[in-house]
Formats: C-alpha cells, sequence, structure tokens
C-alpha cells in the first residue's frame, strides 16, 4: 500500500466540480482508493458522496492511500491533481 | 367540497402574485415494505436491481438531454442524479444487502439511500446538505421502476395552476410546465430549499411552508397567491380576484422598473448615497457584487444548527474566511451566535425556559459558555487577517453585556498572540440594538463600540411586547408604529453624533417605503435580504435627503401604526 499527504489548495476544496474530478480520476484506476482528512476515518475515494458528507475544505490535509496493481500511479496522480488546484 | 372562502399564510420565498386554479399534486405512492427474499433466489433479485439501475440510467440521460437544449443549468441537475446513481459506495452497499442479507431490492435500495442521505444532511454546508434532496430523488425513480410504475411529474399540465405540494423534488421542478405552473405552495421548506432556489430562478411565485396545505385547499379551487405577503386565498370573491389582478400589473410593471437600479450604487435625487447592505445565512451566498456595498448580517446560526455537534475553530475558521473572500472586498459584519429563543441545537441541552425570548439567548449564553465563545471569536479573529471583518453581538441590553463581549475578545486575541497566530488587531467590534435598555442608551453604547446594526424585527418584539411568532398577537407586533420611529431616530443621532456607523439590518430595511423613512430618519446604511435590493434602490433613487426627512419627521407626530402605514403606502 502506498500513502501519500496533500494539502487541498483550491477553494472550493474538494466540493462540487473539483469532487467530481477527483472521483472521476481515482475511478480510472483499478487500486483500491481511500482519502482520510485529518482526524477522519479513511473513505472510498471513487465514491462521490462519501467525499461529499466529509466536506473537506480549503486549507486542510488529506491522505490518500491506494492498494493494488497501479497504487503508485493512482496516489501520485490524485496527489498531483489535488495540489494543482483542479484549475480554479 | 366546502367552496368557502379560506385564508392561510406562508413564506414567500419567490416574489410573485397569481391567480389559478389549485392542482394537489401528491407524490407517487412509493410503499416499501421490509421483506426479504428466499435463499438461492440472490441472482434474480441482483438482475432486478440491475435491470432497474440500467433503465434509472436510460431515464436520466433521456431527462439531461431533453432539458440540454432548453437550459444547461437545470439539464445539470440530472447529470448530478446521474453521478450519484454511479455512486460506486452505494451500489455495492445496495448489492451487498441483496446478496448477503437478503433484502428485497426495493428495500435494499430504500435502506443504503437513506443511510446516505442522513449522511450529508449532517454536513454544515447547506449545499452538501441540499443534496439529501437529490438522492431521494434518485431513490424514488430506482424504486418505482422496480415497482413498474410510470413516471408521474408535472412536465405536461392542460391549464393554469398553481401546485400544491407536501414538498418537490429537484426532479419536478426541474421538468415542471413553466408556462402552466404559475406558483408554487408547498408545506414544508424554507427561503434556501431546493423548490425556493428553482421557483426564484424559473420567475415563478412560491409561497412555503403553509401548515397542511395539502388537506386544506381542494384540488381544483380557485385560488390567489400574494408571494409578497405569503398570503393564501381560496375561493376569494369576485373583488378580492379584481384587486389582486391590479395587483399583479402593478407588481410587474414594478419589478421591471426596478430592474435598472439593481447594479447601480443608491443615490437618492440631490446625490446622497445611502450604503446597501445584504444578510447571508450562509458561506455559500450568490449576490453579484455590483448590487451591494456590504455584508450588513452574516449570521452564524447555520454551522451549529446543520451540524451534530459544536462546529470545530478551524470549521468556523475555513466559513468565515470563505464568506470575507466571496465579498471581494466588501466590509462583512458578522454576527456571534444567536441560539436560543425560537432556535435550539439537538446536541446540546439548553433549559426549557418559560418565556425564551426573555431568557438565556444569544450574547447571554455566549458569555456563560466560555470555550463556545471562545472558539467562535478565535475562528473570527483568525480569518480577519483575510479582509475587512467586523464582530457584532446580538442581545446586548445593557454596558456590563459590551464590557464582558468585548474582553471575551480581547482574551481570545492574547490567546492567539501567544501562540503567534495573525489576526486584525484593529478589528471594529459591534452590538446589535433590539433591546429598548440599549436603544434608550445608545449615546453611552456609541462610546463604547464601533459600530452597531439595528435589528428591527426584535427591538418592535420587545419595544411593543409582542411575541412576533404568536399569530393572536399580530395587532399588537408594530414595525411601523411611533414609538419606533422616534427610538428609531435616538439611535441614529446617538451614533451619528459621535461619528460611530450605525446601519439598520432588520425587514424594515428591506421595504422600499420604510427604507426612504429611516434614510429621512438618518440611517445611512441598510441591510437586506438580496431580493430587496432593487425596490429598495429604486424607491430611494425617487426622493431627495431633504423630502426623506419631512418623510420621516412626519412619521415621527403620526399617532398610529395605521396612520404611518398608509402615510408611507405599506
Amino acid at each position: 500500500m502506498i500513502k501519500r499527504e496533500a494539502e487541498i489548495v483550491n477553494k472550493t476544496g474538494l466540493h462540487a466540480r473539483p469532487a467530481s474530478d477527483f472521483v472521476l480520476a481515482a475511478k480510472k484506476f483499478e487500486s483500491k482508493i481511500t482519502i482520510c482528512k485529518e482526524g477522519g476515518e479513511p473513505v472510498n475515494a471513487k465514491s462521490m458522496m462519501r467525499l461529499l458528507a466529509e466536506c473537506i475544505g480549503q486549507g486542510m490535509k488529506v491522505e490518500i492511500a491506494a492498494e493494488g496493481v497501479d497504487e503508485a500511479e493512482a496516489v501520485e496522480t490524485l496527489v498531483a491533481l489535488v495540489e494543482s488546484g483542479f484549475g480554479e | 367540497m366546502n367552496a368557502e372562502r379560506k385564508v392561510l399564510s406562508g413564506n414567500p420565498v419567490s416574489a410573485g402574485i397569481a391567480y389559478a386554479k389549485a392542482y394537489v399534486y401528491y407524490p407517487q405512492e412509493l410503499r416499501v415494505t421490509k421483506s426479504y427474499f428466499p435463499e438461492g433466489e440472490e441472482e434474480k433479485n441482483l438482475k432486478v436491481f440491475h435491470d432497474a439501475f440500467a433503465c434509472a440510467s436510460k431515464e436520466l440521460d433521456g431527462l439531461y438531454e431533453s432539458l440540454r437544449r432548453e437550459d444547461e443549468s437545470k439539464a445539470k441537475i440530472f447529470a448530478a442524479h446521474k453521478e450519484i446513481l454511479e455512486d460506486e459506495e452505494i451500489l455495492d452497499e445496495i448489492q451487498m444487502a441483496i446478496e448477503e442479507e437478503r433484502m428485497n431490492p426495493e428495500f435494499a435500495i430504500e435502506k443504503v439511500f437513506h443511510e446516505f442521505a442522513d449522511l450529508l444532511s449532517k454536513v454544515a454546508d447547506p449545499l452538501i446538505a441540499g443534496r439529501a434532496a437529490d438522492l431521494y430523488d434518485v431513490k424514488n425513480r430506482l424504486i418505482r421502476i422496480c415497482q413498474g410504475k410510470e413516471e408521474r411529474n408535472l412536465a405536461w399540465l392542460s391549464e393554469d395552476v398553481i401546485v400544491i405540494a407536501h414538498d418537490l423534488f429537484p426532479s419536478d421542478t426541474a421538468t415542471m410546465d413553466r408556462t402552466h405552473v404559475k406558483g408554487i405552495v408547498t408545506e414544508i421548506g424554507g427561503a434556501n430549499s431546493h423548490s425556493a432556489i428553482l421557483a426564484r430562478s424559473f420567475r415563478i411565485p412560491a409561497v412555503l411552508g403553509v401548515a397542511d396545505a395539502m388537506t386544506e385547499i381542494p384540488d381544483g379551487s380557485l385560488l390567489i397567491m400574494d408571494a409578497l405577503s405569503g398570503e393564501l386565498v381560496v375561493y376569494p370573491s369576485e373583488e378580492e380576484i379584481q384587486v389582486n389582478e391590479k395587483r399583479k400589473q402593478e407588481f410587474l410593471k414594478k419589478k421591471k422598473e426596478e430592474e435598472q437600479y439593481l447594479d447601480k450604487p443608491a443615490v437618492m435625487k440631490d446625490g446622497t448615497q445611502i450604503s446597501i447592505g445584504i444578510n447571508v445565512g450562509s458561506a455559500e451566498y450568490d449576490v453579484p457584487e455590483k448590487q451591494y456595498d456590504f455584508v450588513g448580517l452574516f449570521r452564524t446560526e447555520f454551522l451549529y444548527m446543520g451540524n451534530n455537534c459544536l462546529p470545530s475553530e478551524e470549521e468556523q475558521f475555513q466559513a468565515y474566511k470563505k464568506v470575507v473572500e466571496r465579498a471581494k472586498g466588501h466590509p462583512v459584519t458578522l454576527r456571534t451566535l444567536d441560539i436560543g429563543g425560537d432556535k435550539t441545537l439537538p446536541y446540546m441541552e439548553l433549559p426549557k425556559e418559560e418565556n425564551p425570548f426573555l431568557g438565556k439567548r444569544a450574547l447571554r449564553l455566549c458569555l456563560s459558555e466560555d470555550a463556545l465563545f471562545r472558539t467562535q471569536l478565535r475562528a473570527v479573529l483568525r480569518a480577519s487577517v483575510y479582509g475587512p471583518l467586523k464582530v457584532m453581538f446580538p442581545m446586548v441590553g445593557s454596558m456590563e453585556d459590551i464590557y464582558r463581549a468585548k474582553e471575551c475578545v480581547e482574551r481570545a486575541k492574547e490567546s492567539l498572540r501567544a501562540e503567534g497566530i495573525a489576526f486584525d488587531e484593529d478589528i471594529k467590534i459591534g452590538i446589535m440594538i433590539e433591546i429598548p435598555s440599549i436603544a434608550l442608551i445608545a449615546d453611552l453604547a456609541a462610546d463604547e463600540v464601533d459600530f452597531a446594526s439595528v435589528g428591527s424585527n426584535d427591538l418592535t418584539q420587545y419595544v411593543s411586547a409582542a411575541d412576533r411568532m404568536n399569530p393572536g398577537v399580530t395587532s399588537y407586533y408594530q414595525n411601523y408604529s411611533p414609538a419606533m420611529f422616534r427610538l428609531l431616530g435616538h439611535i441614529f443621532e446617538a451614533f451619528e453624533s459621535r461619528g460611530k456607523e450605525v446601519s439598520v439590518c432588520g425587514e424594515m430595511a428591506g421595504n422600499p417605503q420604510a427604507a426612504v423613512a429611516l434614510a429621512g430618519l438618518g440611517a445611512k446604511k441598510l441591510s437586506m435580504s438580496a431580493a430587496n435590493i432593487a425596490g429598495v434602490k429604486a424607491a430611494l433613487a425617487g426622493v431627495s435627503l431633504e423630502e426623506a426627512r419631512n418623510i420621516a419627521e412626519h412619521c415621527r407626530q403620526i399617532k398610529t401604526e395605521s396612520e404611518i402605514k398608509e402615510f408611507l403606502g405599506i
């Protein structure tokens, strides 16, 4: 399993379109992927509803973890997406 | 059928006037029984679910396509529904419930969607919490398909109607036949509900929160709907119908005229400018920055009420920062927690009081809950580095209240300083004026604070000793009493003479005629809900300060509220 931390830099946080983009990106990988906010429990990164319920806002730190055949690439891609600020 | 005239009322959330037949809209009966299937039928039941899933997916694609040509933003609702339908966790859990617990597909769908909707409705962000309605909508679609029923909606109506419903689902409103729906009445829902937002964007008059509307208003009965006052008249008289029609034409004409003022500053005939503020109740407010000069009242209750525990400092900080940034340089006045009275928190035990409006409410509660108040004040202070943020205390009744509240701010500042956390050292501190005992010593208060905002709704309640929620004393609750005008004049003068800012943020400020009188009394800042901006700006543009002063002076001399209202044309 691979884990990495990332900070949410975009204004909207993981809501609305950024949340959609994140889930879509996660779904492209076969690995089991979770996202966990500080002090929270890891949730399925491929579930939009779980992600929204976490209410992850700007400035928060999250840990993205993946386990499976493409785990390294998955974590790298998703961390890069989060840190890119979703083009905001 | 009982053809007796009847009057009902609710919250007008989308302005307008209508007269049409009532169409009582019963949602489809989708009763789901808690049932299980025998062992060995897993495959068959999974197939039922998968077929329903495929069918729902096709329906949503169809709705999206047909609406997209008309209005992309409405079509998006169905794209969002598809996203929900395809949610991996929801799918997995439903399949697991069928495969492992042998739940009937309908029951499995009901249960899993309920759990997720519950989860979302507890999120503090009202936009996310509001998505619970979409989850129920998708759930109903799946269950209806499982039950082999046709879709029922408001898409094809044969005549003009006012829709009467318990609540409307997003899919009901999005596909609604807009040429024939002249009004919307629901039993539940507030100004920020799905139905309200859509009604406003469609410009359909709407009155929500009308208790027992579905049983009180007979299907097919003729109905007058005044979505300015929130009043509904079932089986009105011929005369009422005529008056209503006239009011409707006037409303439409005025609306058109007013809209040209919306994006311009509020300038009176002689060039005097009045600052226009907005009252907002969430971090997600959406008002174009040209329309207003400041956020006069940022209510923070949403963070506390839409949550299942007290919001953390970080959570509050993020929300406050968001509002300050959204205001794009316009000053923001944040009101600290105003709970108690009619507002309670599900997770915080507040003592039951005989007279909650005269009880431990708002600042009184905060002063006795150190940790709660400190958390909020620290969050406010931290957000103050991101733009002009002011803090204001509700329910201030005495100088002691002011001293104590300021001490709390001082202590919060010290704790931040000690931790080396940045904040605006000169953050402006103000009070709500809503208790007569502080209004009467406005001069003393003005020496001690940077600004004040008059909460005219509560001030009226306390001045007139009439509960504004109690329908039995509505005639005693007098917003426009001569006493109010005199008191307001005194408050403005006290602050003005000390060079301190004072604004009005109650409903009076949003009433165009009252706004003119307030300007005449000396108010330079008025804060209102965004829907009232155009009307107020238009009314102010129609008079000079001198004329407004004369109007105000006259109001001070008139003897009764009804005469004042008649004089002002309210």
